[in-house]
């Protein structure tokens, strides 16, 4: 290890004394690790809350509902405000430069615009 | 996103970093080493990080790969100073509202076995430690609503007698992440060749910086849709390094007149030479020739018999194919020599002679007379044929010059107008040429690259000609009814082949190449007369590359950040311009309220008195006051609303988890490990904090 790593110490020790179980011994080399950890969908799916009373608060429970406010259509290109859209390419415009804008726009930009909108077309 | 760690008592935390793990590979050594943190770039370059990149603990905001909060944990407790066999003390650790009880079960575990704790305080909210430290500063009081925006989430989480109420707490899965994600893909389209630039944490950077809250979206969009002064001064810039190109001399004269004389060498040595090898070939021929002559009038003179043997010897069959070489040769001479060649009217002599049988009726021919006269005809037809051509060239090139003569004149006439309309129809085809180009181009990638999507990926870009195969395909070639497939029984089925072949867009082309020759001869015109003419790139690429013949200015390299400095966080108020289908901020709040299980009016009252700002992502200015409008539209008309922001919203959580640890009934809101094995998980699910001691 070159010397200015060393002192820059950067690097994350392999034996820590206060450890009671270091990490090469619980993670030992060559295993698939990544695979074992449950994303959050699988772990609120594994908690069951359909079991507990709907009182009580959980992790589900306490997300927001949609909004009651219509949403404000904004032009996808500017930010402007977009009374129109382009059946053509599902893209919100403002005015018509910015359609031209739009019209002369590949493909993959498009699929990009919309993406932040997460109106892509998503083919799996 | 960021972990404080200290140990009690202190005034500030004593590491702060960023809680992401890299595990880049050494390079020389190979050894796979750990990275937590924010590091400096420059020292990893000793390390290979292609196959590694950041890595977060986090899913939203909940913990899920423990593997990573582990090293996080180990380096936070190594930088603490931690080097006895185990950690000795008790740990005070936060965590999201609600957690879900297997993320609490694996900390507490992990904390357990690996470190030894003897007791964990855990899981405390981070917003509540927050609210009551600011609580105890007086910012707000004992009821109120803490509005705490995170890293992934926002939360608006009530408190009635200083102790939150989760079963009125609301959470938007929106966040600092979100916000700084559009920017990052708002800037890297709009400014495609400057997305090297364009790193997390530089966009990061620049949110901080620049970003606002508008009082009101509509209104400020206004001010920039309008391009008034105001619109001017909001705008930033940010230009990047740049340097110019170092200018072309214009050659001197001197060096102009050298390279002309060149050129002239040049060419003078090529006719030369030229004019050597038609001297040399005419020389040739006239040697030929002569010889032939020279044969011709010795045949003449030698007697009957000889001349078998006499033409043997100099390798000729027969007079006629000396007389037939000769005149070749004479004809080349002739052409050599730049002469006209009279073959036209050698054709007419011997037209006759040479389609004698075709005028004869047939019955009167013998068969082999036939076939002769078959010949002729056939050879007759296709001389005339030529000649048809040759006349229609002619006439077309005389339609030209008149054409050119006509525009001419009208060049003569009225130079500026005809100029002018000249451009505009440059443009005109240009852009539809482009257009059509951009468009053949973009359907032939899609179908060139399939992916194993199926057939043509993005439906709606077919055009008639794509339309009509597509069509062919699925139903002509599948179709053929369920028992056996017949395809191919028939010959006619494979001419399907040839009518969907991509070659055969006939009408297509047509139309395109005749557009493109119009542009050539506009533009050639054009380049002609116009001094100021630059003929468009034949790039066809996205119209945000600047045209290549124009040297990059300093103003490519800026980039402009007008309307994204407001429309980004606005995505923490109106999560629909994201896409996501949930309440922003100010709505939230109302939510909120609602679903407090006790209402007496007294307490919205009260709740809606002391509103707090807390968490990183509620620094933006502006926000207090669109949070208080916002609130205000939703609350009954005259309720008293103020709003206020922590004093520190960044570390304030981690303040109030300071002071509390601090305090002298700490450990009896602990529980140890004994505790947590004998009871188990059931347990922990009930484990509630209590805030006021």
């Amino acid at each position: 290890m070159e010397a200015e790593v060393v002192e820059a110490e950067i690097v994350l020790p392999t034996h820590l004394n206060f450890k009671r179980v270091q990490m090469y011994e619980k993670y030992p080399k060559g295993q698939a690790r990544g695979r074992h950890w449950k994303h959050l969908k699988q772990i609120i799916q594994a908690e069951n809350y359909q079991n507990y009373p709907p009182d009580e608060p959980n992790y589900v429970n306490i997300e927001s509902p949609p909004p009651m406010h219509p949403c404000k259509r904004i032009c996808d290109i500017t930010g402007f405000e977009a009374p129109y859209f382009d059946p053509r390419t599902k893209l919100r415009y403002a005015n018509a430069e910015v359609f031209k804008v739009i019209r002369s726009l590949p493909n993959d930009y498009v699929q990009r615009y919309l993406a932040l909108r997460n109106a892509a077309v998503v083919l799996k | 996103m960021a972990v404080h760690i200290s140990a009690l008592g202190e005034d500030e935390p004593r590491v702060i970093f960023r809680n992401i793990v890299q595990r880049p590979r050494h390079k020389t050594t190979g050894e796979t080493v750990t990275v937590v943190g924010d590091h400096n770039p420059a020292l990893l370059r000793y390390f290979d990080c292609t196959r590694s990149g950041p890595r977060s603990a986090f899913d939203g905001n909940v913990v899920y790969q423990f593997e990573i909060m582990e090293y996080i944990l180990d380096f936070g407790f190594d930088r603490l100073g931690a080097d006895q066999s185990q950690i000795d003390h008790p740990v005070l650790i936060t965590e999201c509202a609600c957690n879900p009880i297997q993320s609490r079960c694996r900390m507490a575990e992990l904390l357990f076995e690996s470190y030894g704790v003897p007791s964990i305080a855990a899981f405390g909210v981070d917003a509540a430690f927050s609210y009551k430290y600011n609580q105890q500063l007086g910012i707000c009081n004992s009821d109120g609503l803490a509005i705490c925006s995170g890293f992934m989430t926002s939360h608006a989480i009530p408190f009635i007698n200083g102790e939150p109420a989760y079963e009125a707490c609301c959470r938007t899965n929106v966040g600092g992440y979100h916000v700084t994600d559009y920017l990052k893909q708002l800037l890297s389209l709009k400014y495609p060749h400057h997305i090297s630039k364009l790193t997390w944490e530089k966009v990061e950077d620049l949110k901080m910086e620049h970003c606002y809250i508008a009082p009101d979206y509509t209104s400020e969009v206004r001010i920039f849709q309008k391009g008034a002064k105001e619109a001017e001064e909001k705008t930033r810039c940010w230009q990047l390094p740049w340097t110019p190109a170092p200018a072309e001399e214009q050659p001197s004269e001197e060096e102009l007149a050298r390279k002309a004389a060149l050129k002239e060498r040049q060419g003078q040595r090529l006719r030369e030479m030229a004019e050597a090898k038609r001297s040399s070939r005419i020389n040739e021929l006239e040697n030929d020739i002569r010889g032939l002559e020279f044969l011709l009038k010795q045949l003449k003179q030698v007697e009957e018999n000889n001349v078998p043997a006499f033409l043997r010897e100099t390798g000729y069959a027969s007079k006629q194919e000396i007389e037939s070489n000769l005149a070749k040769a004479i004809q080349s001479l002739r052409k050599a020599k730049g002469e006209q060649v009279e073959t036209e009217e050698k054709m007419d002599a011997s037209m006759a002679d040479k389609y004698n049988l075709v005028n004869v009726p047939d019955d009167v021919l013998t068969p082999e007379q036939l076939k002769e006269k078959r010949k002729q005809l056939f050879l007759k037809s296709t001389t005339e044929a030529r000649q048809r051509a040759k006349q229609k060239r002619i006439e077309e090139e005389l339609e030209r010059e008149k054409q050119m003569k006509m525009e001419e004149e009208k060049r003569l006439e009225n130079p500026e107008r005809y100029l002018e309309d000249l451009r505009a129809k440059y443009r005109e085809l240009s852009e539809k040429v482009e257009q059509r180009k951009r468009l053949k181009t973009n359907g032939n990638n899609t179908n060139g690259n399939q992916n194993g999507s199926g057939g043509v990926g993005r439906g709606e870009r077919l055009n008639a000609a794509q339309r009509e195969r597509m069509r062919l395909l699925t139903t002509a070639a599948f179709d053929r009814g369920k028992g056996e497939d017949t395809f191919g029984i028939k010959d006619e089925d494979w001419q399907l082949y040839k009518l969907m072949s991509r070659d055969n867009d006939d009408e297509e082309d047509e139309k395109s190449n005749e557009d493109e020759a119009d542009l050539a001869r506009v533009s050639s015109r054009l380049r002609e007369i116009d001094p100021t003419f630059f003929p468009k790139s034949e790039s066809g690429s996205s119209t945000a590359e600047p045209p290549r013949f124009r040297p990059l200015t300093k103003e490519d390299f800026q980039l402009i950040l007008g309307v994204e400095r407001f429309r980004c966080p606005e995505v923490l108020f109106q999560p629909n311009l994201i896409g996501i289908d949930q309440s922003g901020l100010d709505e939230m709040a109302g939510v909120s309220i609602r679903r407090l299980p006790c209402k007496n009016q007294g307490l919205e009252e009260r709740i809606t008195k002391s509103i707090l700002m807390t968490g990183g992502s509620c620094q933006y200015p502006g926000m207090a006051g669109r949070l208080e409008a916002g609130i205000r539209m939703i609350r009954p008309c005259g309720t008293p609303i103020t709003v206020v922001r922590a004093s520190d919203p960044s570390l304030d959580a981690w303040r109030g988890a300071s002071v509390y640890a601090a305090a002298m009934q700490f450990p009896n809101q602990t529980f140890s490990r004994t505790d947590y094995y004998e009871k188990g998980e059931d347990w922990l699910r009930r484990y509630q904090f209590n805030y006021t001691l």
